[in-house]
């Protein structure tokens, strides 16, 4: 049977006149859904928007159905960065496969390493000691500021803003340093390992961290003041994209996404892990649920974070930073899943072990994935510009996302 | 061959100069038998050669200061931004501008298959036309005005308005969807601001009776007090935010939001194209801070007429041969005077750092000298330095707010000018009118 040839541009033997005008093959819908998607009714046009855009973080495409300026239905397209990490897990051993998943979440890798941390300790029955716990904590909560003052940066830049960033960026270089003096690296740190992390607190660390820690908040305050209060700033994302608390948890929707719904959800307080029942800090929660709110308690978590290091500062315990482990780690088979809060949500990590030193089946739970199927209900009915401060305000990772 | 040993700029000389002769002979020739002719044509036509040598070095001081407008904003918006900014070409990175400039000369100018290529090709042509023409009326001095219309501001109205023709020629043609979206926009910002831009002004004509800029500039005469922006301050507020919606600068460069539609009408163009483009934004906030200046901050006129007149006469022809002499000598004195104490100072310096210092240091304050004398002895010059100060304060105002603000919202900012501008503006007339009819002007 001769398959019917589509024209492609690649094909030299298609030749293109210069002067034609060629249009992409509209694909032949798969579902109901899609065949709706790809229906134009009367002033409707499709925008493609990426996968290389100024304002998609990373390789996102999104198609906007426009009436006008109105986005009438929105498609995002996912994969552009798919690299298999889950399978990459599956064929290493079980500390090889904490460095495959560092790179998922390249804004906040460390989260990213705790989850399958956390499932493979839960596999093994390890006793993390004390002062790795604390260091953890300590550790996360600066890259949970780090990922929030980039959050900051990006959601002014979205709405046009192009100094914000600029000045985020000094809060977040300062906190990469400092973990770069930590661990050895600025943006995939690879330091937690399965039964404590990777060398103790160094001198570097710790005097640039009392440095930091000294006009920290008087710092992000003043980044603060400069869009918190702005007219057109607040104008822009009050009352858009709001997602109220029974859709969110109907989505499946965790993180400050969660919380600005109104709903008072953190893993750190009600499934708490490592040092964090000992720890006092609260959650932040607003009820409006729109982008404002979003990105309001986020500014908040900002605040906390900075209380959760004090704390931990002052009650750090001497010992070891790693548990006695063998070198080759043969667990029994079992299935264990691990998750910790991170800055976008809950970073979850389900790992079966079959009795080899290889995890059998690792699967990856990324906050950013299931906040981007939001971006198609919240923006239907606004405008093209409302498309940028919904995703912005999800704040999705694309890293995380096609994992 | 000799031609291949020659440098670059002797090449250029091997040819430049045969050519330069030749037509310089034909020159004389065509002069010395038509010239009578030319005389008696230009003579007829007066008003037109005027038009046109007008036209000419409009367009040729439009260049430098998009060069001088791009370069402020790098820098300005690098120092809000907490950067260094340009500091590599020429001193803290002047020259970064005109090298920009020449980096878009000389890169591909591609027109991509199945645009619309005539209407293409015209687009930034009508763009930049728009703008550089409107500077022909800008009343940088009483005695500088290339073109003193009596119907100066509407002409500035109407061949600005121009300009969103270009741009919706631009993103029309481009055959690109987010060219298409950013010339709408374009073309819908500008006709909403256009009307309280041009209505802001009635008040100010109801009270000159004139719409000649120079006319509404003598009209501002006297203390900083007389300025239309303590009489008219509810119009000076319209009208400068609607030039800011006219320049297309943030926070209403919806036009061109490049978080929203990449780089809107201009986003196919490459090359000078697109330089056209960008340069046409640049003389755009130039000119409408200097109409800005002209109407409503007294345009060349000082906010304090301090009246003393120092007599610096200085009769050079009085001097005789002294002249040159002294033209000659004053250099050499002044170099050597400035560089001896920065020599003895410091043992580190050399010999020949110290005469740069000191001829750069001399030239320095020779040219403030210079300056500060024609600024006091010539009234055009005073004029000149007044009118480009306050246009360069409401320039940096500009450079300011897209450093800080972020971008409004394309039906903010249409229900912005139709809801609140336009009533605002009604009102204003309707106040001046009412104010003038009682007090009888």
């Amino acid at each position: 049977m001769t398959q019917q040839m589509r024209p492609s541009l690649d094909d030299p033997r298609v030749a293109i006149p210069a002067d034609s005008t060629w249009y992409e093959p509209a694909p032949s819908p798969q579902t109901e859904r899609q065949a709706e998607f790809l229906t134009l009714r009367e002033g409707e046009m499709f925008v493609n928007m990426g996968p290389q855009h100024p304002s998609t973080h990373g390789v996102l495409r999104v198609i906007i159905k426009v009436n006008g300026e109105k986005v009438v239905d929105l498609d995002p397209v996912l994969g552009y960065l798919h690299r298999g990490v889950e399978k990459l897990c599956e064929n290493a051993d079980y500390h090889q496969a904490i460095c495959y998943t560092d790179p998922l979440e390249y804004v906040s890798s460390l989260f990213c390493e705790a989850a399958p941390v956390a499932a493979f300790e839960k596999l093994m029955d390890v006793d993390v000691p004390r002062r790795a716990q604390y260091i953890r904590v300590l550790t996360m909560e600066l890259n949970r500021i780090a990922s929030h003052t980039l959050f900051q940066g990006w959601m002014a830049l979205d709405l046009g803003g192009i100094t914000p960033i600029l000045w985020a960026f000094i809060e977040r270089d300062e906190i990469v340093d400092m973990l770069a003096a930590l661990t050895g690296q600025k943006l995939l740190y690879n330091y937690y390992r399965i039964g404590g992390v990777n060398g103790d607190l160094n001198h570097e660390f710790m005097s640039r961290l009392g440095t930091w820690m000294s006009r920290a908040a008087a710092q992000i305050d003043s980044n603060l003041a400069l869009i918190n209060e702005n007219e057109i700033f607040v104008r822009r994302t009050r009352g858009l994209g709001v997602l109220d608390a029974k859709t969110a948890l109907k989505m499946g929707v965790t993180g400050p996404n969660l919380r600005a719904s109104g709903v008072p959800f953190d893993l750190r307080r009600d499934r708490p892990y490592l040092v964090y029942p000992e720890l006092e800090f609260d959650v932040p929660t607003r009820d409006e649920g729109d982008s404002l709110a979003r990105y309001l308690v986020r500014m908040d978590e900002i605040k906390q974070s900075i209380r959760i290091i004090d704390q931990v500062l002052h009650e750090m315990p001497d010992g070891p930073v790693m548990a006695k482990l063998p070198r080759l780690l043969r667990p029994r088979p079992g299935r264990a899943f691990g998750a910790v809060e991170g800055p976008r949500g809950v970073y979850g990590t389900y790992a079966i072990s079959d009795g080899t030193d290889q995890p059998f089946r690792m699967r990856i739970h990324d906050p950013s994935f299931v906040h981007l199927q939001l971006v198609g209900p919240l923006t239907k009915g606004n405008l093209i510009a409302d498309t940028m401060a919904v995703m912005a305000s999800l704040d999705p990772v694309m890293g995380g996302v096609d994992k | 061959m000799a031609w291949n040993r020659l440098t670059p700029a002797g090449r250029i000389l091997a040819v430049l100069l045969p050519v330069l002769a030749i037509g310089g002979a034909l020159t004389t020739v065509l002069l010395a038998t038509f010239g009578g002719a030319i005389a008696a044509t230009i003579g007829a036509n007066l008003p037109i050669v005027r038009f046109l040598v007008a036209s000419v070095v409009t367009f040729l001081i439009s260049v430098p200061v998009a060069f001088l407008l791009i370069y402020m904003e790098m820098k300005i918006i690098a120092l809000m931004n907490l950067r260094i900014g340009p500091d590599r070409i020429g001193p803290a990175g002047a020259v970064m501008s005109v090298v920009h400039g020449l980096k878009v000369l000389m890169k591909e100018d591609y027109t991509p298959p199945s645009v619309d290529v005539p209407v293409f090709t015209l687009a930034p042509v009508v763009v930049y036309l728009a703008s550089f023409m409107t500077l022909l009326v800008i009343p940088f001095a009483p005695e500088l005005t290339s073109m003193g219309f009596e119907l100066g501001l509407l002409y500035f109205f109407a061949i600005g308005g121009l300009s969103v023709v270009g741009l919706m020629m631009a993103g029309w043609s481009s055959f690109n969807k987010y060219s298409l979206l950013g010339g709408i926009r374009a073309a819908a910002q500008a006709i909403s601001y256009e009307i309280p831009l041009t209505l802001s002004v009635v008040g100010i004509v109801i009270l000159t009776g004139t719409l000649s800029l120079p006319k509404i500039v003598a009209a501002q005469d006297g203390s900083f007090l007389d300025w239309f922006i303590f009489r008219q301050p509810l119009a000076a507020i319209i009208f400068f935010i609607a030039i800011t919606a006219e320049a297309n600068r943030t926070p209403f460069d919806n036009a061109e939001a490049d978080q929203e539609i990449v780089a809107g009408f201009a986003t196919e163009y490459s090359g000078m194209r697109f330089g056209f483009f960008f340069f046409a934004e640049y003389v755009n906030v130039f000119i409408v801070s200097a109409l800005f200046s002209a109407v409503f901050l007294g345009g060349s006129n000082p906010p304090i007429h301090i009246d003393v007149n120092p007599q610096i006469l200085i009769d050079l022809s009085a001097l005789g041969i002294g002249l040159p002499l002294i033209a000659g000598i004053a250099p050499i004195v002044g170099t050597l005077l400035f560089a001896a104490p920065i020599w003895f100072a410091s043992s580190r310096v050399k010999g020949w750092q110290a005469l740069v210092a000191g001829f750069l240091i001399f030239g320095g304050v020779s040219t403030a000298a210079v300056g500060i004398w024609a600024f006091v002895m010539l009234p055009p010059v005073a004029s000149l330095i007044w009118f480009l100060i306050k246009t360069f304060a409401l320039v940096f105002t500009f450079v300011w707010m897209r450093g800080t603000l972020p971008r409004a919202r394309i039906d903010q900012l249409m229900g912005f000018a139709w809801k609140w501008l336009l009533p605002a503006s009604l009102l204003n007339i309707f106040a001046t009118a009412f104010a003038v009819l009682i007090a009888g002007r």
